[in-house]
């Protein structure tokens, strides 16, 4: 791996410099509410350095809370139907965690593996991925557990890490090596070490290779009931994790014209798998919860070899009930 | 074992309770809720000013409906909730038992709903500074202003509806939002969709809304939520002079006509 140094005095003219080149660029802000959440910036003043975890993921920018799939307009001449794929920018990432960057590894699983998705497949090309590792964690960190750690590289385009008065830089991949490339004169080569002294310390909760055997047999286990009585069938946790991918497909306007929507939908909602015909089969809280945590730890992996729960502790911190997945899947797996 | 696991307890063993909706700790130290059916459970048990959940949501549970005699947790919030869903006919199927801590920090457990409504009325709280605050720069702002303040605001929500299911008054069992025929409020997130959803909510939970604040509490992206009905309960009180959570006969004040209501809002 190619590995560069930047001080972090020139941190900011490198951000600048790649807004300059006409990338859109994402970025954690510190909001009116206190929390941190990402958002386009015109420039490096704007950006947040102290957060542990941005409120939402940055999978928005690969896949849009509502992503316009395509419009129609009718009239005398017939129908016009037009989609957004050429209006998708080049976009950066600045400042996610490498959880966040790994989860981009599922989602392009599960978007590309079968009838790959064209708005995904767009978007990603378009995008890098630039993570930092996390030097503080709080007690809704797991990523450890999931057998990734502050540190991790997995997903990401580059990755910096700070240390002291300068930044180490991971180029991981083609594209990361392209966005140092806007702004060459910052950076000088370095050479592979360790990062460790610099990384969060994020104990490991539970072993994943015991988690993946006993949740087979963790459909049945009464401690379901407990773990999920409290939830309360809202949103909060699959829209702010970075790996939930489900999603509704809406039509708007008119018979005249109008738009096919894909919006964001989640597992807890109680009308998610409500039937036409008014009956639901998964009838309570504690079987909807548990569908979406046996799908993080095992029908994921079944399906495609992943486990798609990355420890950022966003489904924690974000629960109106304080629900605790990993004390969860501790205790549907004891 | 505590004051509060000792009465759980004890009301178990006399058959008081079969089910008991509270608070025990979670691994990363956050109170999360707790059913308790049987007394080997019982230890689990807190019940500290960090319990700042209002368990009143929980009642309209199928599953807390079939035990039928339920016991409570309740911060002041949960019992004005208990107080106006009793108002509105909410819970006639359980027996509930309901227990609190004073401001002593001692156990409280009502005999009857009669003893609750009294202890409710004695300990009515005010608005809590920090929403006096945020209601006084709303009020200070113009029409215009206060429409750019929350449509700034709505824009930022995600329809996680995170606000109606933490509302003990939000007990529809289908919501407007989930029908599509016709389909009053867009399913998907956009400025409009969103401010039409939220002042839909406020509409119905006017008058109703007990203060509890959670619904701007737990929004994943900070939304004061909660003002919204703020303002409108204020509003109903100086009209109507109904404090909502205050009175199990109270009703619902936008629903009930009385001879001495005042009039001065038609013009």
């Amino acid at each position: 791996m190619e590995i560069k140094n930047i001080k972090s005095t020139n941190i900011p003219a490198f951000f600048d410099q790649m807004i300059k080149s006409g990338k859109v660029v994402i970025a954690p802000v510190l909001k009116k509410s206190g929390k941190v959440f990402f958002e386009a910036v015109q420039s490096y003043d704007q950006v947040s350095t102290d957060y542990i975890q941005t409120g939402f993921s940055a999978k928005s920018v690969v896949f849009p809370k509502v992503e316009e799939l395509f419009s129609f307009k009718k009239d005398d001449e017939g129908i016009e139907i037009t989609n957004n794929l050429h209006t998708i920018p080049e976009t950066v990432v600045w400042g996610l965690r490498p959880c966040d960057a790994s989860a981009f590894n599922y989602l392009t699983e599960f978007f590309l593996k079968e009838n790959p998705d064209t708005y995904f497949t767009a978007r990603k090309e378009k995008t890098t991925l630039i993570a930092i590792s996390c030097a503080k964690a709080d007690n809704a960190c797991f990523c450890t557990s999931v057998e990734l750690n502050p540190g991790s590289t997995s997903g990401s385009d580059i990755l910096l890490t700070a240390m002291g008065e300068s930044v180490y830089i991971e180029l991981i991949t083609e594209k990361g090596k392209a966005a140092v490339e806007t702004a060459a004169s910052l950076f000088t080569p370095g050479e592979e070490k360790s990062k460790e002294e610099f990384l969060a310390k994020v104990t490991s909760v539970f072993s994943m290779d015991e988690v993946k055997v006993r949740i087979k047999t963790a459909y049945d286990s009464a401690e379901w009931k407990h773990a999920s009585m409290g939830c309360f069938g809202c949103g909060a946790c699959a829209f702010a994790c970075p790996t939930c991918t489900c999603f509704d497909i809406q039509d708007e306007g008119t018979q005249d014209s109008g738009k096919r929507l894909r919006c964001w939908d989640a597992c807890g909602f109680g009308l998610f798998t409500k039937h036409t015909s008014g009956h639901n089969p998964r009838t309570n809280q504690t079987e909807r919860r548990r569908q979406r945590l046996m799908h993080k730890f095992k029908y994921s992996v079944e399906n495609l070899g992943i486990v798609s729960c990355v420890g950022c502790g966003r489904c924690i911190r974000n629960c109106p009930a304080h629900l605790n997945i990993f004390e969860n899947i501790l205790s549907v797996t004891k | 074992m505590t004051s509060l696991q000792n009465k759980v307890t004890e009301l178990f063993e006399n058959g008081t309770i079969n089910l008991l909706i509270g608070f025990k700790e979670a691994i990363h130290k956050l109170p999360v809720p707790c059913f308790i059916d049987n007394v080997s459970q019982v230890e689990q048990l807190i019940f500290t000013p960090s319990c700042k959940g209002n368990l009143s949501v929980y009642l309209h549970k199928t599953e807390v409906k079939q035990a039928k005699k339920v016991g409570i947790l309740a911060n002041t919030a949960t019992l004005r909730a208990i107080v106006q869903l009793v108002s509105e006919n909410q819970l006639g199927d359980i027996e509930k038992t309901v227990i609190t801590l004073n401001t002593n920090g001692e156990l409280v457990v009502f005999a009857t709903m009669d003893e609750l409504e009294a202890y409710v009325q004695a300990n009515f709280p005010e608005l809590s500074e920090e929403d006096k605050k945020l209601l006084d720069q709303l009020n200070a702002m113009s029409r215009t202003e206060r429409w750019q303040y929350w449509t700034e605001q709505f824009s930022a929500c995600v329809k996680c509806y995170a606000c109606r299911a933490v509302c003990p008054m939000c007990y529809c069992s289908s919501c407007t939002v989930e029908g599509n025929q016709p389909q009053w409020i867009k399913v998907s997130s956009e400025t409009t969709g969103n401010l039409e959803w939220h002042t839909m909510r406020a509409m119905h939970l006017g008058g109703r809304c007990i203060n509890c604040g959670e619904c701007g509490r737990i929004c994943p992206v900070g939304i004061p939520v909660h003002m919204l009905t703020v303002k409108m309960n204020q509003d109903i009180e100086a009209e109507f002079g109904a404090k909502t959570g205050f009175s199990v006969k109270n009703g619902y004040a936008l629903n009930s006509f009385k001879p001495g209501d005042k009039e001065q809002f038609i013009k």
